[in-house]
């Protein structure tokens, strides 16, 4: 495979033609087609399951969309108990507990991160490091129970009327303070998605050329300038991906957002409203759901969840593009 | 693509993880393999000559070591927990697990056929019977819970007296603070506090829900209207007021923690948890609160229960609880393994008899006599997979 990449397609007596005879006949022995084999068994397998899997979520959605109709995308009532099945509610619902939880794990991960690569002592930033690791090993359901213990009466007695009588901004998070909300869950989906925040964006920090940063103190930046004009930019794609990634945890997570969100399928009045999502939607409701045309609807919130996930991520993947120049997949190569 | 090579560190922290999994895994099969050989002791191989029979001194004894898979109703579970211990303590051959996960859960791990025994707060509807990968399937009573209606407001009086009606109010969003008049007139305490109402109810589908719903629609037109439907729903009706918890422990947590909020649960998640909990509205026009006596009492005035006929909600009686239920234990009649199929019966006949002395102190009422002997009666239609009987008597 490497030297494939390296050396390019076979040409006949061109240059490196040597080398090519000598790879070649190496190539026959025995465990190398068997690798090879293994390889494009591999392969295949991972993608015969994908496409078994899209099959299979495709079909079994298919009743719900003849019930429902393609208004289904978008119908804001999801009432199983009235055979009321429409995602439009539930698709609203992720994608705002995703960009509030981005909109606080982007810059306290990046934050850490910077924190991490550029500033802290290496006493500091190895525990600090592990720490972060081990919050990546909790498992959703733990954090999802540590937010339905601990910080739903927080919450309810003191975040959510706190910030509803903020001058300005209080409208944002006006109404009754349940605790469980739309801003608990985007609370909890940030806690989950700081590891990967935090490790991918630090690696991409890392890897930016020393002499970048040395050539910006020459210059007569501060630390911090240094850190924002040079360095941040120049990891930019590696940030990005990060991004991408937490982007991609937060709107699949299903169990912790259940546990904390008030499983209300109702456009939220404000912040602390609570909501609900597509995958608390179908945690809550798959083994119940009618069989025929409740399991297919819930089946389908799947496919709609898949369909979303994508979107965001070839979003994602445009905006780096434009901003870079280049696909997400260089930026390894980059480093 | 980009991940690959910059999640490489995490990917290796998860196959030590794993393999770290994987050797306490292998520690707790090696575990059980080890207790399991251990001799345990034998029952009285005179009182009960045959396995073919049930009854008190028969039923803790079971010729070889068998563990029994269950799943379904998270409202049975403090029930359960208590009767399967003290029977593996009476007969250490048998090993039950039985996994809370709802009532749904159990039925359609039945159908599947992928445990020993369900058990859901309703019995099946003829197209979830149907639906059984297995055959006939068995239903048998094996407890009689209520659901309470459980708050959490501080200046409120313990047993509080609702109705239909304003218990509707409250979940419907028409009602919204504690100190609203129709509270106040319907329980005759003047001095409520003003403090918003924050109702609590099921995320997931549930028998409690169910039950409630029931109570709702027999009791207050609005309800009816508001839902636009005067048929029961295991999914709570109106998701859209409030907020929705999963399981009996995540409503109970709601309410232990959030002043101003009212919820249902099962009545001995009430208990475990001393709450505060509403006195109902009944048929007979008295307001009763959920005791293991009221409940009872609910149970005694369903003379005629059958898995077609289950429910037993707003029975008639000055001193019933209006909102009690019965929890139905699913098996399959044909049962593959003989050995499995015996413990099995023995088990629930044990449940069902001796096991229901265990039921007062956890918040369920003992089985009223003739659902008991519906109970007995239907475990011994169990047979092997042949066809013939596995009980003579």
């Amino acid at each position: 495979m490497i030297s494939d990449a390296v050396l390019g397609p076979p040409r006949a007596g061109g240059p490196g033609g040597g080398v090519r005879r000598a790879l070649a006949k190496r190539r026959t022995r025995a465990g190398e087609r068997t690798y090879a084999g293994l390889r494009w068994a591999g392969a295949g397998l991972f993608a015969l399951v994908v496409v078994a899997l899209l099959l299979s979520i495709a079909g079994d959605s298919g009743q719900a969309l003849l019930h429902s109709g393609v208004g289904f995308l978008w119908s804001g009532t999801w009432n199983p108990a009235a055979g009321q099945y429409g995602a439009g509610i539930l698709v609203v619902g992720t994608l705002l507990t995703t960009a509030v939880a981005m909109v606080i794990v982007v810059p306290i991960g990046l934050g850490t991160a910077a924190f991490l690569s550029e500033l802290a002592p290496r006493w500091v930033a190895a525990p600090l490091s592990t720490l972060v690791g081990l919050l990546a090993a909790v498992p959703s359901i733990v954090v999802g129970l540590w937010g339905l213990i601990v910080l739903t009466p927080v919450f309810a007695n003191q975040v959510e009327p706190f910030l509803a009588s903020m001058p300005l901004l209080g409208w944002l998070f006006r109404g009754e303070a349940y605790g469980p909300s739309i801003l608990l869950a985007s609370v909890v989906l940030a806690v989950m998605t700081l590891p990967t925040m935090v490790a991918l964006s630090r690696t991409a920090l890392a890897g930016v050329p020393v002499a970048d940063r040395e050539a910006a103190l020459a210059l007569g930046a501060t630390r911090w300038q240094a850190i924002r004009r040079a360095v941040i930019p120049a990891a930019r794609s590696g940030i990005q991906a990060a991004v991408t990634l937490a982007v991609g945890r937060a709107m699949g997570e299903s169990i912790a957002v259940a546990m904390v969100i008030g499983n209300r399928p109702a456009i939220p009045a404000s912040l602390t409203a609570p909501g609900a999502t597509l995958g608390s939607a179908i945690v809550n409701q798959f083994a119940e759901a009618t069989p025929g045309i409740g399991t297919s609807s819930v089946i389908a919130l799947g496919a709609v969840l898949l369909l979303l996930t994508v979107l965001v991520n070839a979003g994602g993947q445009a905006l780096l593009r434009r901003g870079h120049g280049l696909p997400v997949s260089t930026a390894g190569a980059l480093r | 693509m980009i991940t690959l090579s910059t999640v490489r560190g995490w990917n290796d922290r998860g196959r030590r993880l794993g393999a770290l999994a994987g050797l306490a895994l292998l520690g707790v099969v090696a575990g059980c393999g080890t207790s399991s050989s251990t001799p345990t002791a034998k029952a009285d191989a005179s009182t009960c000559s045959s396995n073919t029979v049930l009854s008190a001194t028969c039923d803790v004894s079971t010729p070889s070591a068998v563990t029994l898979t269950g799943a379904g109703a998270n409202s049975i579970e403090p029930f359960f927990e208590t009767v399967f211990y003290a029977y593996s303590q009476k007969n250490p051959n048998t090993t039950v697990n039985y996994s809370p996960a709802g009532s749904s859960v159990g039925v359609t791990d039945i159908q599947q056929a992928t445990v020993n025994f369900g058990d859901s707060e309703i019995p099946l509807t003829s197209a979830q019977l149907a639906a059984a990968t297995e055959g006939t399937i068995l239903q048998i009573p094996v407890d009689l819970g209520g659901v309470a209606i459980s708050y959490n407001a501080p200046g409120v009086p313990t047993n509080l007296k609702l109705n239909g009606a304003t218990l509707a109010g409250i979940f419907d969003g028409s009602i919204t603070n504690w100190d609203s008049p129709q509270i106040a007139t319907v329980s005759g305490v003047a001095n409520l506090p003003n403090l918003a109402i924050k109702p609590v109810h099921r995320a997931d589908a549930s028998g409690p829900g169910y039950d409630l719903d029931q109570y709702l629609i027999d009791t207050s037109p609005a309800w009816v209207s508001a839902i636009g439907t005067s048929t029961p729903s295991r999914t709570w009706p109106l998701a859209t007021v409030g907020i929705g918890e999963q399981l009996n422990t995540g409503v109970a947590t709601y309410i232990s923690q959030t002043s101003g909020s009212i919820g249902f649960v099962e009545y001995g998640y009430a208990l475990q948890n001393g709450f505060v909990n509403a006195a109902l509205l009944n048929a007979a026009g008295s307001f009763v609160a959920p005791t293991e006596t009221s409940i009872a009492a609910a149970g005694a005035e369903a003379t005629s229960v059958s898995a077609t006929d289950f429910n037993v909600v707003n029975e008639v009686g000055a001193g019933t609880y209006p909102i009690a239920n019965f929890s139905w234990t699913l098996v399959y009649q044909k049962q593959s393994g003989t050995t499995t199929g015996i413990a099995l019966g023995k088990l629930l006949d044990w449940v069902v008899t001796s096991g229901q002395q265990d039921a007062a102190a956890l918040g369920y009422a003992p089985l009223p006599t003739n659902v008991a002997s519906l109970a007995q009666t239907t475990i011994r239609e169990l047979e092997s997979s042949a066809g013939t009987p596995l009980f003579t008597s």
